[in-house]
């Protein structure tokens, strides 16, 4: 293994085709014959289905339409529970859901024919909040609401309440919706038929889960289903299940009419019918000792799931499992529950429900810090997980973990300690208030528990006889940079030129599956198999005694054209073995969580506008340890990036319900924030090589997003002196806090 | 989006036949707006006569001020060496709003007849009185934070976003328009409507009436203007609350004020009683103060609007402040 390109800034591989217009996403595509889709939906929230009109002054005879009748399959979005329709039959349930399919070659007419349709809707009472819904105010799903319950249990936390010289904390914290407003909205073009099955091209993060959907919905062996990535605008999770849907929808409506389709979702579309972050409230009751020693915490954690149960319980693990940070307490229990309510389904979203039991935990840290008289960081630095201790859920941590000198390097970098004095001393005659805050965190990387060894990914490498190495994977670029690294890892494994290494579009009928592009799990585990892959290649061609270390490329090359003049290709494949020593018990949701975690201390400091009561990030210090830097370009984008959304989810981004329905879904109403709202970021990793990673990487994708919205109402605390505990944090909320009653009457 | 029929206009008298003769016809501008509301479905003309080639660009003196073309850009406008000089309140409302990009698009005429932001009157998935008159407004009942919290009515509680009007309120603009049935001049004040029963018209321009120019005369309160916009982003985002102010103070003493709110009705807000209570005042904290009372004294809030209320108060004594600051020579 070389070192040539792993570390260092190389040009992203579609990098010249995003700047020069020349990359084709779906929208830019056509196929002769193609029809437009579009999709009818509800406008209530739950209800039964008592009528479809179809207007007057429309053409119906030349249109394709496609309703739950129609389904040669399952109607069910093949997922987890498999409850959620591609086609809504008789009930409806939530807002926006699905009920019939139209199809013309005329989008315009098309459009008019939709508004033509009339769905007659009898309402039944809906459940719009956490609250409503494990109060069972009205049974909306199964028996009681709840899609999923985890409990986690380590030592005893019932016995530590009452030990003497304790203090007991307590604390509820909510997080609101987010919007992923990814670039690109959702589009595929599809074409079906029995004899030809079903072929899908679109914009995507999982191609294998759009494979297993289609397969059975049209009831179709896995061969008769293709289905292609075109180039991805944009994911964040927003196109990690919801693809499934509008695939399914474009062949259905392919299958009926014997024309490909293709289907298109405007803005609007795309942010009030698909997934957002789950909301979540969790409550918190801790038990601390005088001296700072967490002895005990209890952490009730439930996120909304919306109308199915979709990819819920997955988010909630790990959400659940992030519950109680990085931090070494014998007694804990987390017990966490995904409820149903009537908004469309939440799903996955960066993070993917630890952002929002992180941010509980880090707020409510400072809480018992203060409770007990020490500083934020001092209560921390007492608790802070080391090698050989365990987790909530029992795992040991193997790895040497050092949070206490991410933290002393976080606050060097942003000067914390001067500021913080400064701050408390200068707010005082001052308009504008000014705090600085931090929260520590980690993320881990890869599904939970077994899902890596259940998902059994598979990753190949083919190399051609002109010496041109092709790695076959499933994995998406959506943006995030997954061609560029795996080009770095094959080309370091085999020694070669990173412009010698190529990443094949990801298509089923050609790539093996390597798992879904979530769950940062694309370089540390996916990348692993790319580099076995690439090293299994070398070995071929140095046991069939062609190739000898050292090599020059002109050596690869001629080895790769003997080996496939003789046996004709040359190409390698790996799957993913858990590693030696991970156990995860399922039942008990005790064990290795995840094969690693990446660490982190994130600084935030604001001002308060005391006059518009306005809060601005002003400065941010983002510093982690997370394996070895493949890309250093890229990772730091991945952090940055993850940071803005991470201010935009607690700052600016408000989902606004009227019934159910997100009422502002226009990038003018939905406020995300802009350049001007993004305080520099000053991105600091610290590398301690992972072996269980390519060339000792780790995951960072989702890391990001974890520390920002406590970091910021942390800081919000030291400039206001009022605790927040809730996002997104409006400026009104601000002004009610501190102003009191006056204001709001 | 609808089909529609597209005619270039080349002529002022062809480009008013042409809408007039059509009651489903609209003129053209930068379609910054226009275009938009068409892809959401919530405004469907048949026929689009774009007017960009008609000579309404045109920004120049005038014996009691400025006359500004329709088609000028808001880009043209906000740094037109003249604008900024003699009214730079307009200037700066004009570069708080949009992007540069639609600045260079939208222009004078387009903006002052933009539509509102309500989020039901934007997304055809809700009933709205002033799109569907009579079907019913749900922002009443439901979220109401961005609405109006002056001179609503129980029909639409929408509030007009530009920001260019709320700087032409304190500036005593005229409007000047030409239709089938002749020119006339429309002040600024009586070009947009309160929403009473009739919600779904905005304005007091008639459908086929072409806004030509707009007159801002010359004073020594506008050359003392500023513009002042709360929103929920640094850039790019439409006012919460904004505030037009331009007073003329010799010697501590206030001679002439204007003072106009945006964000806050469905018309950009003049303020009269605000100022008169500036008027001859002397320029100092209490004044403000009182003025601000002044405009708040009638508003009533919705249920998420609250904030809305104090804001406005807040935001007229900073401006006022700075306003009068800059000219006593204290501290901006
Ligand atoms: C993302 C975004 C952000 C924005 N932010 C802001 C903001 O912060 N503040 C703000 O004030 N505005 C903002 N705007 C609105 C912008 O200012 C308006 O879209 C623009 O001014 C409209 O001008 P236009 O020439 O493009 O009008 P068009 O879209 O062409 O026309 C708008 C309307 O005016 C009519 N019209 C145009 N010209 C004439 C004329 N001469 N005579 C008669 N009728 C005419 C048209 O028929 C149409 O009904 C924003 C817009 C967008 C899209």
């Amino acid at each position: 293994m070389s070192d040539q390109n792993i570390g260092k800034p190389v040009p992203r591989k579609e990098g010249r085709a995003k700047v020069t217009g020349a990359a084709r996403y779906v929208d830019d595509l056509a196929v002769p014959g193609m029809l437009y889709g579009v999709t009818v939906r509800s406008h209530v929230a739950r209800g039964r289905i008592s009528e479809i009109i179809f207007g007057d002054r429309i053409p119906w005879d030349e249109f394709t339409v496609v309703t739950a009748r129609d389904i040669p399959g399952a109607n069910a979005v093949a997922l987890i529970l498999n409850d959620q329709p591609y086609l809504a039959d008789r009930i409806v349930n939530h807002a926006e859901e699905p009920i019939l399919l139209l199809a013309h070659e005329d989008k315009y007419l098309l459009e008019e024919a939709r508004r033509a349709v009339r769905v007659e809707i009898e309402p039944l009472p809906a459940v719009f909040s956490i609250e409503d819904s494990l109060a069972k105010k009205e049974i909306v799903w199964g028996e009681d609401n709840v899609f999923k319950s985890f409990l986690v249990e380590k030592g005893n936390v019932d016995e530590v309440w009452d030990s003497p010289g304790l203090v007991v904390v307590e604390g509820v914290y909510a997080t609101g919706a987010q919007e992923q407003l990814y670039i690109e909205t959702n589009g595929v073009i599809a074409t079906a038929s029995r004899e030809e099955g079903v072929v899908v091209q679109g914009s995507m993060q999982c191609p294998y889960y759009v494979h297993k959907a289609l397969v059975k919905l049209f009831d179709l062996p896995e061969d008769k289903v293709r289905v292609i990535q075109t180039e991805t605008g944009g994911g964040f999770g927003g196109k990690e299940e919801y693809p499934s849907m509008i695939a399914g929808h474009a062949a259905l409506l392919a299958w009926k009419s014997g024309r490909p389709v293709k289907m298109i979702y405007d803005r609007a579309e795309d942010m009030t019918a698909t997934t957002k972050r789950h909301p979540s409230r969790t409550r918190h009751r801790t038990a601390v000792t005088r001296a700072g020693q967490l002895l005990g915490m209890e952490i009730d954690f439930v996120i909304d799931g919306g109308a199915y149960a979709t990819l819920s319980a997955v988010v909630l693990s790990r959400g659940t499992i992030h519950a109680a940070g990085p931090y070494n307490c014998p007694n804990v229990r987390i017990r966490s529950r995904a409820v149903a309510t009537n908004a469309p389904p939440h799903g996955a979203f960066r993070g993917f429900g630890a952002p929002q039991s992180i941010f509980a935990l880090e707020r409510h840290l400072d809480k018992v810090a203060a409770a007990v008289g020490l500083a934020p960081e001092e209560l921390r630095r007492r608790n802070f997980i080391s090698r050989g201790e365990t987790t909530a859920t029992g795992q040991v941590i193997r790895e040497e973990v050092d949070m206490g000198a991410l933290l002393d390097r976080a606050f060097e970098l942003s000067d914390y300690h001067a500021k913080r004095e400064r701050f408390s001393r200068e707010n005082v005659g001052n308009k504008i208030k000014r705090g600085i805050g931090f929260a520590s965190f980690m993320h881990g990387a890869g599904f939970t528990g077994s899902g890596e060894k259940y998902l059994q990914s598979v990753v190949g490498c083919e190399a051609t006889a002109e010496g041109r190495v092709r790695v076959l994977a499933a994995s998406t670029e959506i943006g995030q940079g997954t061609n560029t690294i795996f080009a770095q890892i094959a080309a370091d494994a085999l020694g070669l030129d990173y412009e010698r290494v190529e990443v094949v579009r990801p298509d089923t009928a050609s790539v093996p599956n390597s798992g879904p592009t979530v769950a940062s799990r694309t370089c540390m585990i996916v990348g692993k198999l790319v580099e076995s892959a690439a090293l299994q290649l070398k070995q071929t061609l140095a046991g069939a005694g062609l190739l000898q270390e050292p090599y020059t490329a002109e050596e690869f090359e001629r080895a790769c054209r003997e080996y496939i003049e003789k046996n004709g290709a040359l190409k390698s494949f790996s799957q993913y073995r858990q590693p030696e020593g991970v156990e995860w018990d399922d039942e008990h949701y005790r064990g290795d969580a995840y094969g690693a975690y990446a660490w982190a201390v994130y600084v935030a400091e604001v001002s308060v506008d005391t006059l518009t009561y306005e809060a601005r990030v002003e400065d941010f210090v983002a510093v982690q340890e997370v394996g070895r830097v493949i890309h250093p370009v890229l990772a730091a984008g991945q952090i940055e990036g993850g940071v803005a959304q991470g201010v935009g989810w607690t700052l600016y981004e408000s989902v606004v319900w009227a019934g159910g329905r997100m009422a502002n879904g226009q990038m003018t109403n939905y406020i995300i924030p802009t350049s001007a709202d993004i305080p520099p970021i000053r991105v600091h990793f610290f590398e301690n090589p992972y072996a269980g990673g390519p060339a000792g990487a780790k995951g960072i994708g989702e890391l990001p997003m974890d520390g920002p919205a406590p970091a910021i109402l942390n800081a919000v605390e030291h400039a206001t002196g009022v605790r927040f505990d809730s996002v997104p944090l409006t400026p009104e909320a601000i002004m009610e806090a501190l102003e009191g009653e006056a204001v709001k009457a | 989006m609808n089909p529609f029929t597209y005619k270039r206009a080349t002529d002022q008298s062809g480009a008013i036949r042409e809408v007039a003769g059509n009651a489903n016809a609209k003129f053209l501008a930068g379609g910054t707006n226009l275009i938009d509301l068409m892809k959401m479905n919530v405004q469907q003309p048949a026929e689009l006569v774009d007017i960009n080639r008609l000579a309404l660009k045109r920004i120049e003196k005038t014996p009691t001020g400025l006359r500004i073309g329709a088609l000028a850009s808001n880009s043209e406008v906000a740094t037109n060496a003249l604008v900024r000089e003699n009214f730079p309140v307009l200037s700066e409302a004009l570069l708080a709003g949009a992007s540069p990009q639609l600045r260079n698009m939208a222009t004078v005429g387009g903006n002052l007849l933009q539509r509102t932001r309500c989020y039901y009157f934007m997304d055809t998935a809700f009933p709205c009185n002033k799109r569907v008159p009579g079907s019913g407004c749900p922002a009443i009942p439901g979220f109401n934070r961005i609405h109006a919290i002056l001179g609503a009515s129980d029909k639409c509680i929408a509030v007009h976003p530009s920001d260019m009007a709320v700087a032409l309120a304190a500036l005593d603009a005229v409007v000047n328009v030409e239709g089938a049935a002749g020119a006339r001049q429309i002040p600024i004040i009586d070009f947009h409507r309160l929403p009473g029963d009739t919600p779904h018209v905005d304005t007091n321009l008639r459908a086929d009436e072409l806004i030509v120019s707009v007159d801002l005369p010359s004073s020594a309160f506008a050359r003392r203007s500023r513009y002042l916009k709360i929103r929920d982003r640094a850039q790019y985002a439409f006012a919460l609350v904004s505030v037009a102010a331009a007073l003329d103070v010799q010697q501590g003493r206030i001679g002439a004020a204007r003072l106009a709110l945006g964000g806050v009705a469905h018309k950009p807000w003049r303020a009269l009683e605000a100022e008169k209570i500036l008027t001859g005042a002397q320029a100092n904290a209490q004044t403000f103060k009182a003025a601000a009372e002044a405009v708040v004294k009638d508003a009533v809030p919705q249920k998420h609007n609250a904030f809305k209320i104090e804001l406005a108060r807040r935001a007229v004594v900073r401006l006022l402040s700075d306003v009068a600051g800059v000219m006593t020579g204290g501290a901006a």
